[in-house]
């Protein structure tokens, strides 16, 4: 029997970790995550739940006379050097059981306990000396009793929330691990179903009908162009851009908010904290200029205009040639307006705890350019061009961490603003293949295997 | 040709040849592969797999995808009663051999041999689908 080795060699001279090691580590631990979930879980369920529920099926019902009630004191070094003390409302009752007269210090509902010794004197005063009620006792050990009864939701909850999850992640992965010990790489890929259910981080993207890896361009084809065949969705990172600065200045803008109405209250009150008011400046500064940026995009992007393109066919096909139409609305003025077709590579990968993604252009072909292009408020410009594919092209690609994308960018110099770029991502075939008019059907795995 | 993953006593080696000559394929050929196992006599053979899959190299994570699979547990069909091997698959449309800058696409071809002792032997045999040309330097080409 032998032990695996801790290192195993990749491809090249890299020296990668040991896949038997790595499994060791991913079993030992799931497999704690399962224990504690276990643990925790059984923890809250003999201490609270079993508890909680005994007292509503199990208890006997009878009549008791309150004697007595005061306050049960518990003082915790919580957290160590501090001290905390709870406060507890608790009633001494005479009852009888099986005709035996008992008497008894029965303890409030656990919601009852406070850090508040007001509250809790508040709780108590719903009992009054003499008086009689309902109590429930335990027929195992009739010195126990209750005066309520229900169910402390929140208890309940955490009691399978929290060891629920550890459970549910720990006995996956550990399920996935055992699945996976002993077999190859090439069997753990050809064999989908429960592995891929255990692992959806892990999921495949979306393919086209008989083009295993090349992406499905569904999304691509729904939208008619209004002269040729389909209008093209746009993808432009200054839409992205925009949405960011937004976002930003509204969560910073928020929190500059709380403190403002908390210094406002303060001076209210007719006292100045000047901590908070020196925190404030900067934080006000930063949000006024983050709305500053956000409303410079949102101008930006706006007095641009709208960009459009249409194109006479999709999928596209190596070899081929298509219509391309380009419009541009809006009223300012362009230096330059140029479509280019490109080719982008895309790479995930991990560095340390971090996941990085790289693009790079590997092609670029110029379509069309334009020079002094002037749109009038009551029509847009339009050019056409020809595009095309060229008959050795790598197709559309796509899998879990890699990317090979074509796309028609559009790039335009206008005459008062920064240059932009807006982004139509299309996908080309196989050379060969035959394209369907649509995609019919998604597919989510990969081919089948024996 | 084989990439030994360790290197034991005795190491097998396997000798693969593709039907076409020069490994180049067309997407919807038949791959048809003959295979000889060597250097396995005095160890027991568990398990043998063949497969037809590719994968990526470059800077991003590996992915992969496995286009053909089978797994042989037939002692009489594995060394050392039987030393040779054949199999067939029609290969699919795509995704295309491919050498990019960050992104490759390599097809290969797998014969995976699992001893009783607990290790196993691969041996990785690569060739091309489609003929798509390296991706040249990223300028403008007018």
């Amino acid at each position: 029997m032998r032990l695996p080795r801790l290192y195993a060699k990749k491809r090249g001279h890299r020296r990668t970790g040991s896949r038997e090691w790595g499994s060791v580590g991913d079993g030992l631990f799931h497999g704690t995550l399962l224990l504690a979930g276990l643990f925790f879980g059984g923890l809250l369920v003999s201490g609270v739940a079993a508890p909680e529920w005994r007292i509503n099926n199990d208890f006997v019902g009878t009549r008791c006379t309150i004697l007595a009630k005061g306050l049960a004191r518990t003082t915790l070094e919580d957290p160590p050097g501090a001290v905390s003390t709870h406060w507890r409302p608790c009633v001494r009752v005479r009852y009888s059981v099986d005709g035996v007269r008992r008497e008894s210090w029965s303890s409030g509902s656990s919601s009852d306990n406070s850090t508040d010794r007001a509250m809790a004197l508040e709780s108590l005063s719903r009992w009054q000396l003499g008086s009689e009620c309902p109590c429930w006792y335990d027929p195992a050990a009739p010195g126990m009793v209750v005066l309520e009864r229900g169910y402390s939701w929140w208890l309940w909850l955490l009691a399978l929330l929290l060891p629920g999850a550890l459970v549910l992640i720990g006995g996956t992965g550990l399920v996935r691990g055992l699945r996976a010990w002993g077999k190859s790489e090439e069997h753990r890929a050809a064999s989908p179903g429960l592995s891929e259910l255990l692992d959806p981080l892990a999921q495949p993207a979306l393919e086209a009908p008989d083009h295993p890896a090349v992406p499905l361009w569904d999304d691509l084809v729904n939208s008619p162009g209004t002269i040729l065949r389909y209008r093209l969705p746009i993808e432009s990172p200054e839409s992205w851009t925009l949405v960011g600065f937004g976002l930003f200045a509204l969560l910073w803008n928020a929190v500059v908010v709380v403190l403002a109405i908390g210094a406002g209250l303060d001076l209210l009150g007719g006292t100045i904290d000047w901590w908070l008011f020196a925190l404030l400046v900067p934080f006000l500064g930063v949000g006024i200029a983050g709305i500053a940026l956000f409303i410079r995009r949102l101008v930006f992007a706006t007095a641009i205009g709208p960009t459009q393109l249409e194109i006479s066919d999709h999928p596209l096909l190596p070899g081929r040639h298509y219509d391309v139409l380009l419009t541009q609305g809006g009223s300012g003025s362009f230096r330059t307006l140029e479509i280019a077709l490109e080719l982008e590579e895309q790479a995930t990968f991990r560095q340390g705890t971090d996941t990085r993604t790289e693009q790079r252009v590997v092609w670029r072909q110029r379509v069309a350019g334009c020079d002094g292009v002037c749109p009038s408020p009551n029509s847009r410009f339009e050019t056409q061009a020809r595009v095309a594919i060229p008959a050795d092209a790598m197709h559309s690609f796509t899998s879990a961490h890699n990317a090979v994308r074509w796309r028609l960018v559009v790039r335009g110099t206008p005459e008062r603003w920064p240059k932009f770029s807006r982004m139509f991502p299309v996908v080309v075939l196989p050379v060969g293949a035959e394209a369907a008019s649509a995609p019919s059907r998604l597919v989510a795995g990969r081919e089948e295997s024996r | 040709m084989s990439e030994p993953q360790d290197r034991p006593a005795t190491t097998p080696r396997i000798e693969l040849h593709f039907d076409q000559p020069h490994r180049q394929h067309q997407p919807r050929d038949v791959l048809a592969v003959r295979y000889r196992i060597e250097g396995c006599d005095g160890e027991a053979v568990r398990a043998l797999e063949h497969s037809v899959l590719w994968y990526t190299e470059g800077k991003g994570e590996e992915d992969l995808g496995v286009h053909f699979f089978q797994r042989i547990t037939d002692r009489t069909a594995m060394p050392p009663a039987v030393t040779t091997g054949a199999f067939t698959t029609p290969l699919p449309q795509s995704p295309l051999s491919y050498e990019g800058f960050i992104v490759k696409v390599r097809w290969c071809v797998r014969v995976r041999i699992f001893f009783a002792s607990g290790r196993d032997f691969v041996s990785e045999h690569v060739f091309a689908l489609g003929r798509i040309p390296p991706a040249r330097n990223p300028t403008t080409e007018n």
